[in-house]
């Protein structure tokens, strides 16, 4: 069944080709409802992004690795803060080398929701990528419905009922 | 496409009456005549958000049935018999009596929700609940009774939220899960019947009746809403057990938290306590209950006990499109549409019985597929109208014929598209459509018969 709701995107950004198949790996379980796009480069990241918006499909969470050949992950996720499309992106850093200083950039220009430390467990990032997902949901006041199974339903439902985000008719 | 082609259809069904040769019907019942097939396509298969038609049907009757639209005077549409009715009365709908209570309804709703009021119940009533048969009781009891006052899909998402934890506890195959997951929205639906402000498709009717003349106090809509909710409750619970029998012998439900009893939250029990008695007692003091229902719309913001933040949140959008249904019925009594529409067909000899069965049917059919908002707009008017022509006959005939289409179009709830409460159920992924179905249609057939026996026998006598 063609789902009757725009599909949301998660972006991971991650230049070391085994970490991003394991990054993807972990993600297996939001396949369904989400649209995974594995990207090595920030250009190559840019360029998705833009495709993504042509076809109108937000992108709902960016797992951004930091050190990055040219662009640093976290200047990468300062941009996607100051577009409008992907303001409300949540945005989640995973790496083991950012300093004090990027990771202050990080949080006060970036906007940053999560760190991530490398290595991490597959349930972990799981958990992670799930509360963020549910946060994007509540903050744009998504349609929860066909997300409940996959996501933090309690607080999806919870949020709908505060919201007023559906109505009797 | 799909949408274009449809609105399309709608606007070309606007003008089509125009060019009919429909002998003996006024041009103001001609325009009508296209509003009411433009709004049927509209709201049916919704090109624009169905409270979107709403206005957009009062936006029509301005600018082609009132005496402020240029084209009335300029194009010689003269009503048959009457003036053009005035503007204020269309635009006024937006602020009809029924909207009134409504939005009393809203406020007191919004304030129980900050102070997590409607959560602590849920607590004292499912508390006590330990084993499955208690549990499905209570959760059936507690959403009937919030949604008599609330939303019916807040309560819904509400309870599903409270539910979560349980459903995940029980064995995947546990037959409790599906019956649990049913019982929220059908609690939730059939809540809706027991006040005048549980559920929109109530103010419709009640705003079709005021136009006539009609007022049905709060307390004699629930002397038909509330037994007849009990009777359903009882069934369904009935119908749940023996369909879906439990597997699991106790249940473990944890819900902490306490009654805030901050001054603000102490303010709001009392000015939402007295609101709901003062409602209840209206053959008493004979207050109506709109103007009750402004109790709460100025003290609650008076008192501080909501902000600008909750009032942003209230569902304006559900009393606009209240709103266009109670306008919509004005024009077809206006332009003498509906008793050109009835002299064409020999109601009588369908007899009242039939009519009055007839109607709910459609009801309880139309509401499985549409919004029941929309089903009550579409079908009260014209019941309304063969109600005035003579052709139902009998004390208080117009208000059991709205009423009861009214109230049978909360018992449209069959499918996942038929509520946004069953939408909320099956996204919870504890019950299937099929099984949905099934209980859904035994609901559908228990409601006709139930409300049309009481229709025919009883409400007369209460209605008079």
């Amino acid at each position: 069944m063609k789902p009757s709701h725009p599909k949301l995107a998660i972006l991971c950004l991650e230049d070391e080709p085994a970490v991003l198949d394991a990054v993807v790996r972990d993600l297996a379980p939001f396949e369904e409802l989400f649209l995974i796009e594995p990207v090595e480069s920030v250009v190559e990241a840019r360029r998705v992004i833009s495709v993504l918006q042509e076809k109108g499909v937000p992108l709902a969470l960016a797992l951004c690795d930091h050190l990055l050949p040219g662009v640093s992950g976290t200047e990468f996720l300062v941009e996607l803060n100051h577009s409008d499309a992907t303001k409300a992106t949540r945005k989640v850093l995973i790496t083991a080398q950012a300093g004090l200083t990027d990771t202050i950039r990080a949080i006060n220009d970036g906007n940053l929701n999560h760190f991530i430390a490398k290595p991490w467990q597959p349930g972990d990032l799981q958990k992670v990528v799930r509360d963020q997902l549910t946060s994007y949901l509540v903050a744009t006041e998504t349609n929860p419905l066909p997300y409940l199974a996959l996501l933090d339903a309690q607080r999806l439902l919870e949020a709908m009922q505060q919201g007023n985000t559906t109505t009797d008719t | 496409m799909k949408r274009l082609i449809t609105a399309a259809t709608g606007l070309a069904l606007l003008a089509l009456p125009l060019f009919l040769p429909l002998d003996g019907l006024s041009a103001a019942g001609r325009i009508t005549c296209g509003l009411f097939l433009f709004a049927a396509v509209y709201w049916m298969f919704a090109p624009i958000p169905i409270y979107a038609t709403s206005v957009v049907v009062i936006l029509l009757q301005l600018a082609l049935l009132s005496n402020a639209s240029p084209l009335v005077e300029f194009l010689g549409f003269p009503y048959a018999s009457v003036d053009a009715p005035s503007a204020d009365k269309f635009t006024g709908t937006l602020a009809h009596p029924i909207l009134i209570l409504f939005l009393g309804g809203f406020m007191l709703a919004a304030g129980a929700q900050k102070y997590h009021l409607e959560k602590n119940l849920v607590r004292v009533f499912l508390s006590p609940c330990k084993s499955p048969q208690l549990l499905l009781i209570g959760v059936l009891g507690v959403c009937a009774l919030l949604s008599a006052f609330m939303s019916n899909t807040a309560t819904t998402a509400m309870m599903f939220a409270v539910l979560i934890p349980v459903l995940g506890a029980l064995e995947l195959d546990d037959p409790l899960r599906v019956s649990l997951a049913l019982a929220v929205p059908i609690g939730a639906n059939i809540g809706g019947i027991i006040t005048p402000i549980g559920t929109p498709p109530n103010a419709v009717a009640l705003g079709a009746l005021a136009e006539q003349g009609i007022r049905v106090s709060f307390a004699s809509w629930m002397v038909i809403g509330a037994p007849l909710a009990l009777v359903s409750l009882v069934f369904v619970t009935v119908v749940l057990l023996k369909m879906f029998p439990p597997k699991a012998k106790t249940i473990e439900l944890k819900m902490t938290g306490r009654f805030d009893l901050s001054a603000k939250a102490v303010l709001l029990y009392v000015v939402a306590g007295l609101t709901i008695v003062l409602w209840a007692t209206e053959s008493v003091h004979e207050i109506p209950s709109s103007v009750v229902a402004f109790l709460p719309i100025a003290l609650l913001p008076a008192l501080g006990i909501i902000g600008t933040n909750e009032i942003r949140g209230i569902s304006w959008e559900v009393l606009w499109l209240v709103a266009g249904g109670i306008s919509l019925g004005y024009s077809l009594k206006d332009s003498g549409l509906a008793t050109w529409m009835i002299s064409l067909v020999n109601w009588t000899s369908l007899g009242n019985t039939g009519v009055i069965f007839g109607f709910l049917v459609l009801s309880v059919l139309m509401a499985n597929f549409l919004s029941h908002t929309v089903t009550t707009s579409l079908l009260v008017p014209i019941a309304i109208s063969l109600g005035t022509s003579g052709v139902l006959a009998g004390p208080g005939s117009l208000a059991v014929i709205a009423i009861g289409i009214a109230i049978a179009s909360s018992y449209g709830m069959s499918l996942p598209i038929s509520t946004p409460p069953n939408a909320i159920a099956i996204a919870s992924g504890a019950v299937d459509t099929p099984q949905m179905a099934k209980v859904g249609v035994v609901m559908a057939i228990f409601g006709l018969v139930v409300i049309g026996g009481l229709a025919i026998f009883l409400w007369p006598l209460l209605l008079k």
